[in-house]
């Protein structure tokens, strides 16, 4: 049974933090919610994707006149049937626009897209695939980022030598001469494998194009708006001829805000056939051919006082790319920024190296570099504190960041509840009184963003967008660009929407992920929704209500900022709330007013000057039971609790549903979920050999939410459910450490490990070390 | 060394002033931007860029960063 505690109720709202269910959840419950996978279309073929048994081969020949011959196949398209644009969604800067979707020259991964077929069925595309002859000429493949910058490693993308894709170097204070006062210096090199998303709704397109030249994308993806204008640079088309919809989508985690092989080749298919073309992968396909978490190499160096004080800290990190660019850029440079989180160090380093390899691209995934920077460090955080002989959480504790903190030159920490969240935690340890001998706790803290500041998608348009239109029956049109992947955006939006104009969530109409009728947004990536978006909408439906609320002016004198209010759908005066009129009533006369014409409010949000990385950072610290079977090094999680400080909470359930299943996920990355490759190739690439965490896995997973307040976001929430996929994998391997004083250093860490660590353990105990 | 905030190093590439306008800052900026023309430029210095990059990778603190700002400095033009 799981806990959650409130620490900190502040002020009272009409709807925000009460109890609201979400609004698309009878729709989804009810088997109504249509998603790609359900759409159907006059004259739809249905396409397969060929895809590359080779990790790196130049394509020399395609012949598909065989497949051609199949009754039923209409069409099959290849590199050479596009226009072999590189594209990538770091738009501002071109070198990093390296990927052609089907590849004209050569190919970089088993499972990269060759060529693509249309059909009648599902099942003569498939069988077409086989007759497609492709000649490679097929060349050395280097799979580790150890490995590809040696001298005489192979080549990847011409011009980036020894394989280095992209560097990025954070540094503040003076680094040297913190170390040196530093009396304590430890160093550790530490290993972080990758994972997959496994969105339960696998990649799926389903792509019209029209003799009138326009062209419509049903797609499961994270941006509408990404999409429409990534799909534009590669077809050559102006952006509002292309329409994207999205409304259901069932998971992202990171992995669906780039272009991917279903939208890519259903549209090229269906530009050449001018018939609609549906792709929908198999688990199988999302495995090999869609983008995975980064996998890292992280050296450490940190040097404390003998109090614990911290002093310096470098870090060196390289990450396994894969064949393209993606958004594992970003990952690269937030993984060094949050290595120094949440701590303040006189000098901080961090030299991050980005490698191409001959492996599966790699990619943002929830945390975004953040889960392995945590892993590296909350785990030589807690052998520091062994060594030093210190209590790990006041040392934690002593060295945190703290409501004001300046992170030089990088952040202003506006809002931070972590110092509370060390009490919670040590509350529930405290709880548990005596563990039986198999079982130990362990913590780890960490901070996460609420959204990136940085434009690297090169927009002009504004991060966040929301239309409010006030109907004459008192109902709410919200149109907004955010997409709904399953996380409760959309309620989320309707909760601020309402609260702000003073009526029900049951008002609120939400129309999201169309780019027909919604405005531009980023989209669902780095926690930035309920901040953004969320700001976006706030402003808009205060525009609403300030232009409803003239008309109230106008009949009773009172002054509309001071004295008037909208709450539960009653228009009235602050001070006597008995004396006023019904929402509905105001909306007609507002009508009247202005000539029929309907009130509509705009907003937007784009953070300007609000350091380097975000504009309001989440704190929280967790702690994991672990029970250990010393025969078979088998890990069980018995229990765990978070203490979470995600400014206001929007919308409590929804608060919740978040930060079990970020639990979830890292619990998996912490000790399940593990990729491994030979000579470039996925070993397990499906649900009964890649081990995702189970409902009868997961232990309760108790919540102590700490309520601050963030100036920069909507009533003052902030980041909630992509933070906590950060804290666990340190926290099971601190346990471990505790239990058996075992320092693990590859994640995830597997049963064979511990039995390896134990041995080596006994091995050095018996020869007197 | 001179004082980055009246004598700012510029860039001798693009012309940028990086961060603070220290030669360690810019020597960052050039690692960081690591285009065509900041790479000939570190080469056509008798360095190597790629192994000055690689060494600053895979060994602690900043020997490299520190070799091309002391190469920087060298180079600035005499006032
Ligand atoms: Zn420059």
């Amino acid at each position: 049974m799981n806990k959650y505690t409130v620490i900190n109720p502040h002020s009272k709202f009409t709807v925000l933090n009460t109890h609201v269910h979400n609004i698309d959840g009878v729709a989804k419950v009810t088997g109504r919610a249509e998603y790609t996978f359900d759409i159907k279309l006059p004259g739809m073929l249905y396409g397969k994707i060929l895809r590359s048994p080779h990790p790196h081969a130049k394509i020399l020949n395609i012949d598909y006149s065989r497949a051609m011959e199949i009754p039923g196949v209409y069409g099959v398209v290849t590199g050479k049937d596009t226009l072999g644009i590189k594209q990538g969604i770091w738009r501002r800067y071109k070198d990093l626009c390296d990927e052609q979707i089907l590849p004209v020259d050569k190919v970089r991964y088993i499972g990269e897209p060759v060529a693509a077929v249309a059909a009648i069925t599902e099942e003569i595309a498939e069988k077409a695939l086989d007759y497609i002859d492709v000649e490679y000429e097929v060349l050395q493949g280097v799979y580790e980022p150890l490995d590809a910058i040696k001298k005489d490693a192979p080549e990847i993308h011409e011009g980036f030598e020894r394989n280095i894709n992209v560097t990025r170097h954070i540094e503040w204070g003076e680094v040297e001469e913190a170390f040196d006062e530093a009396e304590y210096v430890r160093e550790d090199w530490f290993k972080c494998g990758g994972q997959a998303h496994m969105c339960m709704e696998t990649r799926a397109a389903v792509s019209s194009y029209t003799p009138e030249k326009k062209m419509t994308i049903y797609s499961s993806n994270q941006s509408a708006y990404y999409m429409q204008a990534l799909m534009a640079g590669v077809l050559g088309m102006r952006e509002g001829d292309v329409r994207v919809i999205a409304q259901y989508v069932g998971g992202g985690f990171g992995g669906k805000f780039e272009l991917d092989g279903a939208i890519f080749c259903s549209a090229i298919l269906s530009m050449k056939l001018f018939r609609p073309v549906k792709i929908i992968y198999t688990r199988e396909e999302d495995f090999i051919a869609t983008k995975r978490r980064t996998p890292m190499f992280y050296y450490v160096r940190t040097g404390v006082k003998k109090d614990g004080t911290f002093c310096a800290r470098e870090a060196k990190v390289f990450t396994n790319g894969g064949a393209y660019t993606g958004m594992g850029a970003t990952a690269l440079y937030l993984t060094g920024f949050f290595h120094s989180f949440p701590y303040r160090w006189k000098g901080y380093r961090y030299d991050g190296y980005r490698v191409y390899t001959n492996t599966l691209p790699s990619t943002s995934m929830r945390g975004f570099g953040a889960p392995q920077a945590m892993w590296c460090s909350e785990q030589q955080i807690e052998w520091i504190a062994a060594d030093l002989g210190l209590d790990p959480i006041e040392m934690r504790r002593k060295n945190s960041h703290y409501e004001g903190y300046e992170v030089p030159g990088q952040a202003t920490i506006a809002s931070c509840g972590i110092d509370q969240c060390y009490d919670e935690i040590k509350k529930w340890i405290a709880s548990k009184g005596k563990l039986p001998a198999n079982r130990s706790i362990g913590l780890s803290a960490c901070g996460f963003m609420s959204g990136g500041i940085f434009n690297w998608f090169d927009t002009p348009y504004s991060f966040s967008s929301a239309v409010v239109t006030i109907n004459q029956d008192g109902t709410v049109e919200l149109h907004i660009g955010a997409q709904e992947i399953g996380q409760g955006s959309n309620t989320t939006m309707a909760i601020i929407c309402a609260e702000a104009l003073g009526v029900k969530v049951g008002d609120i109409k939400v129309h999201s992920g169309d780019t027909d009728h919604c405005p531009a947004d980023l989209g669902a990536w780095g926690s930035r929704q309920t901040l953004m978006t969320g700001n976006a909408t706030k402003m808009a439906a205060e525009s609403a209500k300030k232009q409803l609320l003239e008309f109230a002016y106008a009949q009773s004198g009172l002054n509309i900022v001071y004295d008037l209010d909208i709450k539960d759908g009653w228009v009235h005066a602050i001070a006597r709330p008995e004396r006023g009129e019904e929402f509905v009533q105001l909306v007609r006369k507002a009508l009247r007013g202005k000539d029929g014409q309907r009130i509509v409010g705009r907003g937007y949000y784009t953070p300007h000057r609000k350091g380097m990385i975000s504009p309001a950072y989440s704190y929280m610290l967790q702690g994991v039971e672990v029970e250990v079977d010393e025969e078979t090094g088998k890990i069980t999680l018995v229990d765990s609790m978070t203490a979470h400080d995600c400014g206001q909470p929007i919308n409590h359930l929804g608060l919740i549903g978040q930060l079990e299943g970020a639990f979830s996920m890292a619990a998996g990355y912490g000790y399940l979920e593990y990729m491994p490759y030979e000579d470039g190739k996925l070993m397990n690439p499906n649900l009964v050999d890649y081990k995702m965490i189970r409902s009868t896995e997961m232990p309760p997973a108790n919540i102590a939410e700490i309520d601050t307040y963030e100036p920069e976001g909507p009533y003052g929430a902030k980041e909630a459910g992509e933070g906590l996929t950060n804290p666990t994998a340190a926290a099971i391997g601190n346990a471990l450490f505790h239990r058996f004083g075992i320092q693990m250093k590859e994640c995830p860490v597997r049963p064979e490990m511990i039995l390896n660590a134990l041995k080596e353990k006994k091995e050095k105990e018996a020869q007197g070390k | 060394m001179s004082d980055p905030t009246n004598d700012p190093v510029i860039c001798p590439v693009c012309g940028k002033k990086a961060k603070t306008g220290s030669a360690i800052d810019c020597a960052r900026h050039m690692f960081g931007t690591g285009d065509k023309p900041h790479r000939e430029w570190v080469n056509a210095q008798g360095l190597s860029f790629i192994d000055l990059l690689i060494d600053q990778a895979t060994t602690p603190g900043n020997a490299s960063y520190q070799i091309l700002a002391d190469v920087i400095e060298k180079t600035r033009p005499k006032k």
